[in-house]
């Protein structure tokens, strides 16, 4: 792989590398492009059903095979004229292979003469765009800034992986071995191209064009980029730009966005921020040539005509606007005009106006600008006429459309079935007539040929079935699997990552070999289709193919990968097998710390794989056999092994048993994410991830300046208001992250309890529970309360101490487990008096539904709380309404305890 | 005095964003604009004497692990030997072989899960903390080396906003903790005890001490034992300062005054300080006023200063015993600070030390071995900090050779007596104008900060030196009482002919002595 990276590289072995492609191009010039089945090693058998499926022949053929499930079905098509322009698939429906050159669709009017062509085509577009309930398709101005950001995504997140990467000008490079995308800008528009990508299965059902699960963000940026060379007129075209503006606009200054706007004119950006620029460029049109002067009011900018600096202002941060003035001769017709916008000052403002002989002062008008000097044609929406409307449904039917596009329900007749096709005749006959013609290249034709006889019988091997899949969906162009294929020498360079120490494992996709007997169902299956990743330090996403269109592939891999079974040494003592796996993954052990990360803890530094997950992902047997030799399976793996020739490197632990050292690994990570953290875990994330012990964080956050969160083994976590001394939320889930002196809250399901303190003798039933105000300075002192700290247990959890008037309160939460497994916290108040305390008030929760349930239960909202010792609740009435419990307490010790379940 | 100017926003930065302050001084407006500034922001000339104070104070690298985020808030020193370090992120580091040749740390994490640790003090087994909103006793009940009991001492200050940092002092002779609270967003007391000092006893009771602080940084005692702390240049503060923490004192940033009746036995001043004044003036009229006992020239002497330690290392450190040292946040140098008391009155003079350390200075620690330990860290929030790393644990370790410095400066009813660490060459000290000695002082005024104003050049009447060379006695025409009396000792030649490592100091005139 390296010799190919070199190759990319260097510019000596391009001339080679072009001849290939040329080579590759000659063999197969415009005929049908399947990149999966151009590039592997399939059987020829099967490349020809790959082929019989892709074309959808038995959408016309009927076909008793099951291969007619599995083939690809055309696009949907209600709706098609919104979603795109009718005036490209007016143009293409006439001429597809000419339009999208090595696209699927067949031209079905290759025996219609010119003229009717025109007319079939013409009808069809009036009858698919009569279908149309949405809106009418129109074109919008492409965003330059978000089309530059889209072009290092399109070539990075893997979308080149099956279309062909684009030079600056937006030429393909490897159009020839790739699937075809037409001049796009022709076809879509902004939004109908972004709703493409983001949900490709929508209107392509068949899945080959994945989703490929990007951020809302990257796909609009990809598809400003596909659609850039879109024209529409417009005024003015604007740039915001951030950073360090007032420096001049090339360094250290990002592009933000940019499009058209109407004039120069502030008040048609709805948010500009402070120290941000607009660069307007466009052009202005004028009458009488001659001397003309511009005003400009503004705390700093640049004007140029026709590239020459009429006016410049400074900007500063430390005064308000300022009046410039600066002349330029102008010519008469269209002037070059660019302006750039300091919006900083104390009162950014901007007022912009021209004067001429025969102009008077005045703000330039709109009507004089323009973004070229060269007319634009506005879109026109397609006319739809009533009785072409029919004549298109006619042609539809006619030209057999129906078949393959049959969503919207039009009949489009009988065929011949599958069994009973002549080669000679019809479609491969390489004649033309009513019947469509696919542009077949020879091989193509022969691959088709061979198959069809044997297609009613043909019955396929798991491996086969495996191994078509993978051809189809082109799994093959980022994921190796011996003997099928992987990644092109030529799309290589394309597969880049965040963590370069890794080698190419951190830039290209695992292989797939031995891949059902390495990873258990349940992941194969989250990954495959739920989008499930792990190796987050790799651009190119993995995306989504359908679970109808791929699903099938989880059990097969497990059925048709199959390696040797280790003996897996019997665990005698499960503690012992722990605490050596402890210590080997720490720094005392063999460092896997020092490259993996641990329990969201970044690693020291190569930043692979996440390590908790371990078991869950992978099988056991393939563990052990991956740990004794890591090479065996990644050719270029950076991980060495740690028993080299079977013997261990750590003779002191467990005997030096290698299977029993491997296995203790595995004892270990199967803890999940309550393994104990490994000595020599970095400390520097943010986020605060809990293990087998309570962590706890402290500062400015949800529970004010003195808040006090805890995050628990099981999996909940709470923040305590150690001011207020009162409980302020609980959650399950991720615990919470940090920053200098303040921290947020992680998880889910949040409940929220009210501010105020915990206790209080309510003179009646109508006053207010105190909290503290701002202006209560001494709240909540001045109720008698002080905080007193907490003190930890042995799975390092609080108990809060503070004292309420002369009673000495402990308050301890507990994590436990009820018989079904799920999670719920236990809070003991322990009291100590030296005296009895007459009837005083703890306030449990508020809500606005509190319901009271048997067994001393209560709703409240989403909350389940439980009165476990001998007390009572009392829903106070109210906005919110309160649960108190009545407290009278004895002498001595005593306590209040509750179960919280949500 | 100019009609605008613009300064920038001192305060320590944590927690907030930089602030460009302009100040239309004759209008009295405050402006405040949020925003990045339109250029690198100016943190002064390096005094340029790196290079020559390493061959006195060699800079060493304590190197922290990669997965140990050890942003320094304090030190102290563990009886086992150990380097105690408390970190913003709230956590307390014992620290082996900080102090070995070549370092060779090991760093045991004692305690986590607190809030900005800017003072921690080894205390009876335990550890006395002060966070963000408390001082708290950490205890390792169980033995197991790490903290298990966190008993809060106090928590009754309020602690409700942005930039209400709380320092603390290491106990005092009585056990007690000493808390600077700094103001409400910087600018406001509107939470209870911001802007004051207070003491914690031993047995949690919490004592207000003083009032008028801004934005403290360090607290702790002088070499007589009198506990002080450092303030920031901003409002009614012209530049950083030393300030006494005076019980009953009022130091000047009248803010805080809302909190005397909260205070048994303390009564508010019966009079407020005037604005755009001075505090020659204000300090006559306020009776609680007590003056900052050392003023530091902003920029030329720190933009941040923040902890500081006595030297009592009896010697091992070389030269300048029972002096304070001190870092700066902003400019990553360490700086000298002597006091002494004239007429009931704390003031004394600052000298520049040692520059180039490697991230904002938060605090600094003496060793047993007498090594000064140095910490801190940067923000990433655009507070400018010289120093680069985003946090650094480093050493100056005295290479025993002994610098040409201007040790110490004292007042005299006359003039300054003038201590040299290494004899002067009494032809060179002898004459007058060896001494350039200009005064200025601040606006005191609820404005951001000051320029240098009301200048004076006193006159050299007579240098005499000492016999033994180490000391020069200078009488002046004239000393300016109030007034910082800068002090350029460019032409100062050492008996070996050596120019001094750093030519300048700053003394500052509360009071003038009645008598020598």
């Amino acid at each position: 792989m390296n010799i190919i990276r070199k190759i990319m590289t260097s510019r000596k072995y391009w001339p080679a590398l072009m001849i290939s492609v040329l080579l590759f191009a000659a063999r197969s010039h415009g005929a049908v492009m399947l990149p999966g089945l151009e590039t592997s090693r399939l059987d020829q058998k099967l490349k020809g059903l790959v082929l019989l499926e892709e074309l959808n022949c038995t959408a016309c053929h009927e076909s008793r095979s099951s291969f007619a499930a599995t083939s690809k079905r055309a696009p949907r098509l209600s709706g098609v004229g919104s979603r795109l322009n009718p005036y490209y698939l007016e143009k293409y429906i006439q001429a597809p292979h000419d339009i999208n050159p090595g696209g699927t669709m067949p031209d079905v009017m290759a025996h219609l003469d010119v003229q009717e062509k025109k007319q079939a085509a013409e009808a069809i577009t009036h009858f698919l765009v009569s279908l149309n309930k949405g809106p009418d398709f129109g074109l919008e101005s492409p965003d330059t800034v978000a089309a530059e950001l889209g072009e290092t995504l399109f070539h990075s997140v893997g979308c080149v992986a099956c279309h062909s990467p684009r030079n600056e000008k937006g030429e393909e490079l490897l159009k020839e071995a790739s699937v075809p995308l037409g001049a796009l800008e022709q076809k879509y528009n902004v939004t109908s191209l972004i709703d493409f990508i983001r949900r490709p299965h929508d209107t392509r059902p068949s899945g080959r064009m994945p989703d490929m699960r990007l951020q809302s963000r990257d796909v609009e940026r990809i598809a400003h980029y596909l659609l850039r060379e879109t024209r529409v007129p417009g005024r003015l075209r604007y740039t915001v730009l951030r950073g360090r503006v007032w420096e001049g606009l090339d360094a250290e200054v990002e592009k933000e966005r940019s499009g058209h706007t109407e004039d120069f004119d502030l008040m048609n950006f709805d948010t500009l921020n402070k120290n941000s620029a607009l660069d307007f460029e466009g052009f202005l049109r004028i009458g009488k040539e001659g001397v003309y002067r511009f005003f400009l009011e503004m705390n700093g900018g640049t004007l140029w005509i026709d590239d020459k600096e009429v006016v410049n202002l400074i900007p500063s941060n430390r005064r308000g606007v300022k009046k410039v003035s600066g002349n330029a001769r102008l010519e008469a017709g269209w002037n070059k005009i660019r302006f750039t916008y300091i919006h900083a000052g104390k009162e950014p403002r901007l007022s912009f106006e021209m004067e001429g002989d025969s102009f008077k002062r005045q703000a330039i008008p709109s009507s004089l600008l323009s973004i070229s000097k060269t007319p634009i044609e506005p879109y026109k929406p397609y006319p739809v006429r009533g009785i072409l409307v029919e004549t298109g449904e006619h042609y539809f039917s006619k030209l057999g459309c129906g078949k393959c596009h049959d969503d919207i329900k039009v009949d489009s007749g009988g065929s011949i079935a599958l069994s009973e096709l002549n080669a000679a005749k019809g479609c491969l006959s390489g004649r033309k007539g009513p019947w469509p013609n696919y542009n077949l290249n020879d091989e193509q034709h022969k691959l088709l040929t061979a198959v069809l006889p044997r297609i009613e019988t043909m019955q396929l091997s798991d491996a086969e079935t495996v191994n078509k899949t993978l051809v189809t969906f082109n799994c093959i162009a980022c994921h190796e699997r011996v003997g099928l294929g992987g990644v092109m020498p030529e799309r290589d360079h394309y597969f880049v990552g965040a963590k370069p120490e890794l080698g190419n494992q951190g830039r290209i996709p695992p292989p797939l070999t031995h891949v059902g007997a390495k990873l258990n169902k349940a992941w194969l299956r989250e990954v495959m289709l739920r989008g499930g990743r792990q190796r987050f330090y790799l651009n190119a996403s993995m995306p989504l193919f359908g679970e109808m269109n791929v699903g099938h592939l989880v059990d097969l891999f497990e059925k048709v990968d199959a390696l040797e079974e280790v003996s897996i040494p019997e665990v005698s003592n499960v503690k012992a097998f722990r605490n050596a796996g402890h210590e080997m993954v720490g720094t005392d052990g063999f460092s896997c710390i020092a490259c993996h990360d641990f329990n969201g803890q970044k690693s020291g530094g190569a930043g692979a794989l996440e390590l908790i997950h371990t078991t869950q992902r992978i099988k056991k047997n393939w563990f052990h056999l991956y740990m004794l030799q890591p090479a065996r399976f990644h050719q270029t793996v950076i991980m060495p092994t740690y028993w080299p020739d079977g013997t261990s490197l750590r003779p002191d632990v467990l005997g030096g048993d290698t299977g029993k050292q491997i296995e203790a690994l595995w004892v270990y990570l199967k803890d999940g994410s309550r393994a104990r953290n490994p000595k020599g875990l970095s400390r520097q994330s943010s986020e605060l991830r809990v293990a087998d012990v309570a962590v706890m964080c402290r500062g400015r956050g949800p529970a004010g300046y003195r808040g006090i969160a805890v995050g628990y083994p099981e999996g909940v976590s709470l923040a305590f208001d150690s001011e207020q001394m009162n409980l302020r939320f609980l959650w399950k889930g991720d615990f919470a992250n940090i920053n200098h002196g303040s921290w947020s809250v992680r998880g889910r399901d949040r409940i929220p309890f009210p501010t105020g303190i915990p206790f209080h003798r309510l003179g009646s039933m109508e006053d207010n529970w105190p909290y503290k105000r701002k202006s209560d300075y001494l709240f909540p002192h001045d109720h008698g309360y002080q905080y007193r700290g907490y003190f930890l247990d042995e799975h390092k959890r609080p108990t809060f101490m503070y004292r309420y008037g002369d009673i000495k309160v402990e308050d301890f939460f507990e994590d436990l487990l009820d018989e079904s497994g799920k999670v719920y916290f236990k809070r003991t108040f322990s009291f100590e008096s030296q005296r009895a305390q007459e009837q005083f008030y703890f306030r449990a929760a508020s809500g606005n539904v509190i319901v009271e349930k048997p067994d001393n239960t209560y709703l409240i909202d989403g909350l389940t709380l439980r009165i476990v010792s001998a007390h009572q609740g009392i829903i106070r009435e109210g906005e919110p309404r309160e649960l108190l419990i009545s407290l009278a307490l004895p002498a001595g010790k005593s306590n209040l305890i509750m179960e919280y379940r949500w | 005095m100019r009609k605008v100017i613009s300064l920038t926003c001192h305060d320590l930065g944590i927690g907030g964003r930089r602030k460009l302050i302009s100040i239309g001084v004759m209008l009295g407006m405050v402006l405040l604009l949020t925003a990045p500034s339109f250029a690198a922001e100016d943190l002064g000339a390096m005094w340029d004497t790196a290079e020559e104070e390493e061959k006195y104070y060699q800079l060493i690298d304590i190197p922290i692990p990669p997965e140990v985020p050890l942003r320094i808030g304090c030190f102290d020193i563990h009886p086992d030997g150990r380097l105690i370090a408390g970190t913003r992120r709230g956590d307390v580091y014992f620290i082996d072989g900080a102090f070995d040749q070549p370092p060779a740390p090991s760093f045991h994490l004692f305690a986590s899960g607190q809030d900005q640790i800017f003072g921690v003090a080894y205390d009876n087994g335990d550890i006395i903390i002060t966070q963000g909103g408390e001082v708290t006793r950490l205890s390792d009940t169980d033995h197991d080396g790490e903290a298990d009991r966190f008993y809060t001492l106090t928590n009754n200050w309020g602690y409700a906003e942005g930039h209400e940092f709380a320092f603390g002092s290491k106990p005092d002779r009585e056990g007690n903790i000493w808390v600077a609270l700094g103001l409400s967003s910087s600018y406001y007391s509107r939470n209870v005890f911001r802007g004051w000092a207070v003491k914690v006893t031993p047995e949690g009771k919490m004592i207000p001490i003083c009032s008028g602080l801004r934005s403290p940084g360090g607290v702790g005692p002088n070499a007589e034992g009198v506990m002080f702390c450092f303030e920031s240049q901003g409002p009614w503060n012209g530049a950083c300062s030393l300030k006494h923490l005076k019980p009953g004192g009022f130091l000047g940033h009248p803010a805080s005054y809302n909190w005397y009746p909260f205070v048994e036995n303390m009564d508010a001043p019966s009079v407020e300080p005037d604005s755009q004044s001075r505090i020659l003036i204000e300090k006559k009229r306020v009776k609680e006023f007590v003056p900052p006992a050392i003023l530091f020239p902003y920029i030329k002497m720190g933009r941040s200063i923040t902890g500081f330690k006595v030297n009592k290392t009896q010697g091992k450190f070389g030269p300048f015993e029972n002096q304070i040292f001190v870092g700066d946040y902003t400019l990553s140098i360490v700086m000298r600070a002597t006091t002494e008391k004239i007429n009931g009155v704390w003031q004394g003079a600052c000298y520049p030390f040692r520059e180039g350390f490697s991230t904002g200075i938060m605090n600094v620690e003496f060793s047993p071995k007498g090594q000064l330990i140095t910490g801190g860290f940067t923000t990433n929030r655009q507070w400018p900090v010289r120093g680069t790393k985003p946090f650094a644990l480093e050493r100056l370790d005295w290479t025993g050779l002994v610098p040409f410095e201007l040790e110490e400066i004292n007042i005299r009813k006359d003039g300054f007596l003038l201590n040299f660490t290494k004899p002067v060459d009494p032809n060179v000290a002898v004459r007058p104008d060896t001494y350039n000695i200009t005064t200025y002082c601040h606006i005191y005024a609820g404005f951001y900060g000051s320029p240098e104003v009301d200048h004076t050049t006193p006159t050299v009447t007579s240098a005499s030196v000492s016999a033994d060379g180490l000391q020069v006695h200078l009488t002046l025409d004239r000393i300016q009482e109030s007034h910082i009396h800068d002090f350029d000792l460019a032409r100062m030649k050492s008996k070996e002919n050596e120019n001094l490592l750093h030519k300048k100091a700053y003394y500052t005139v509360n009071e003038i002595p009645l008598k020598d």
